[in-house]
């Protein structure tokens, strides 16, 4: 009876699904029981034997080559039915930036507090749509930003001066370890129309890469800024992180790949010299050895492969 | 892979502004969970190629009804769904496929399928050390191939994937207790299957 019972639930318990007191009440008959005991080791041995057929991480230029195709479909898709019962016009919505105002706010509100509860509503009349952000009321930028108008550091010192856009231009300062100004850096990052701006901000943010809200901005200007100067200076200040943290390798090599400016590209090649025995990196260098376009990184990439030891 | 990360962008938030038609926000969500999804179209369909075809067709087919998404469920849940409703279709296509496949009679009389005798052409660097390792995976493989596309998928997604159950569950539109028994049935015809190398 019991016995039945174990055998029935110990496929669950090896893949970790039983409850917790079907769980103890397995483990109190097992040491008692050789026959169930058998079934478990047997299960185990199975569970075993399938893991033997590896599941391989896709490698970087599948993901890679992957997100390419997808991004060309894209800009020739339609989306459903949804977006032709919006109220507001989107095309003029996409024309104004390449990530919106709302979002910004809602991510570097999300990035820093953390979890704070939005939502957005429709401006009735202008057709415009604004975010509405909970909470946190001494926020300076918190539910109407529409813009960061300029930057600027005073010399020799941290303190950074900040115009942005409410309904009216607003005028704020403070130390650039203030959070109020780094969020402030953040949004005018991912979000200015200027890249006179954007390009202001990345440096400045690029002075403190050691915090991971910073870094993500870096990486998103890296991926997603239209402008090859801002791009190329997310790039710098990420540059230190190569070897530390994956996910900036990951935007580098991706940047190495397929950014449509070769000053970006060759940068980035560079940046990636100290982690080149990388797996990926090399698989990335064999590529570009082989058969890029832009016969300067093929030569680096080459040179670069040259360097390494043979193994494997 | 989800939910991992400090600061990460908040899905709900990516998700009502792809439905207002922002791109560069599907972008990050596709970004979230594309890895993954590549991982369990490679391993389902066992090539690169069928792999990439299923994620251009899932996340175009995510973007087009992103606009339908009523957060009902998570977007993993939801992206999910749509990507084993093609890796099902797949494997469903694949059956047929083989169902049709010439059929050859070796010496001993008995008859074996044709296409299980071409290799599949993925060399290893290391022949003499990988040639147990891919006769072992070649073995698992068609033990796996011989289930029913919606064990197949209960089985990658529960073994391979380590999903929960309730949550295969929910993705395959089913209840947690039918996840469980299709496990069982899954279970059993490989154990069956691969009776000889325990
Ligand atoms: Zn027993």
């Amino acid at each position: 009876m019991k016995c039945d019972w174990v055998k029935e639930n110990i496929l669950l318990y090896v893949y970790n699904e039983l409850p917790d007191d079907a769980r103890y009440e397995l483990e109190q008959h097992l040491p008692r029981c050789t026959d169930c005991t058998a079934e478990l080791k047997s299960s185990r041995k199975f569970h075993a034997l399938l893991s033997e057929l590896p599941v391989e991480e896709p490698s970087p230029n599948l993901v890679a080559a992957s997100r390419m195709r997808l991004q060309e479909a894209l800009e020739t898709t339609k989306q459903g039915s949804f977006w032709h019962r919006l109220i507001f016009d989107p095309a003029a919505w996409l024309r104004q930036v390449r990530f919106a105002p709302a979002l910004a706010a809602a991510i570097f509100i999300v990035g820093f507090a953390g979890g704070i509860a939005t939502t957005y509503k429709l401006v009735g009349g202008s057709g415009s749509v604004s975010s509405m952000i909970s909470g946190t009321p001494s926020q300076p930028a918190e539910s109407s930003i529409t813009g960061i108008q300029s930057i600027s550091q005073e010399p020799g010192s941290n303190q950074v001066t900040i115009k942005y856009n409410t309904v009216s231009t607003q005028e704020t300062q403070g130390s650039l370890n203030d959070q109020r100004i780094q969020q402030l850096l953040l949004f005018a990052a991912r979000n200015n129309y200027n890249s006179g701006v954007r390009m202001d901000s990345v440096d400045l943010l690029t002075q403190q890469p050691n915090d991971t809200h910073v870094r993500e901005a870096l990486v998103y200007a890296l991926r997603y800024d239209s402008n090859p100067g801002v791009r190329l200076k997310a790039l710098d200040g990420l540059g230190a992180y190569v070897k530390s943290d994956p996910r900036v390798r990951d935007a580098v090599l991706e940047a190495l790949m397929n950014d449509a400016n070769p000053g970006v590209r060759t940068e980035a090649l560079h940046l990636l010299d100290p982690v080149r025995a990388d797996s990926s990196v090399r698989a990335v260098l064999q590529r570009l050895a082989e058969n890029d376009q832009n016969q300067y990184i093929k030569a680096q990439a080459r040179n670069m492969l040259a360097q390494l030891p043979e193994f494997d | 892979m989800a939910g991992q990360g400090l600061g990460r962008i908040d899905d709900t938030v990516l998700v009502r502004e792809a439905q207002r038609g922002n791109r560069a926000a599907f972008e990050e969500l596709v970004r979230h969970y594309d890895q993954a999804v590549l991982r369990l179209a490679m391993h389902l369909t066992g090539s690169e190629h069928e792999a990439q075809d299923i994620y251009q067709d899932a996340f175009l087919k995510a973007y087009k009804s992103v606009g339908n998404f009523r957060f009902e469920c998570s977007f993993y849940t939801w992206i999910y769904r749509i990507v084993t409703n093609l890796c099902l279709d797949h494997l469903r296509k694949k059956q047929v496929r083989k169902e049709d496949a010439p059929v050859a009679t070796d010496p001993t009389g008995e008859q074996y399928d044709v296409l299980e005798q071409v290799p599949d052409g993925r060399a290893g660097a290391n022949p003499e050390r990988d040639l147990m390792r891919r006769e072992l995976g070649t073995r698992i493989s068609s033990a796996l191939e011989k289930l029913t596309p919606r064990e197949r998928m209960v089985f990658e997604l529960k073994h391979y994937h380590g999903l929960k159950l309730r949550t295969v569950g929910e993705v395959l539109n089913t209840t947690e207790e039918t996840a469980k028994n299709t496990l069982f049935r899954a279970t059993q015809k490989l154990r069956g299957a691969l009776a000889d190398m325990r």
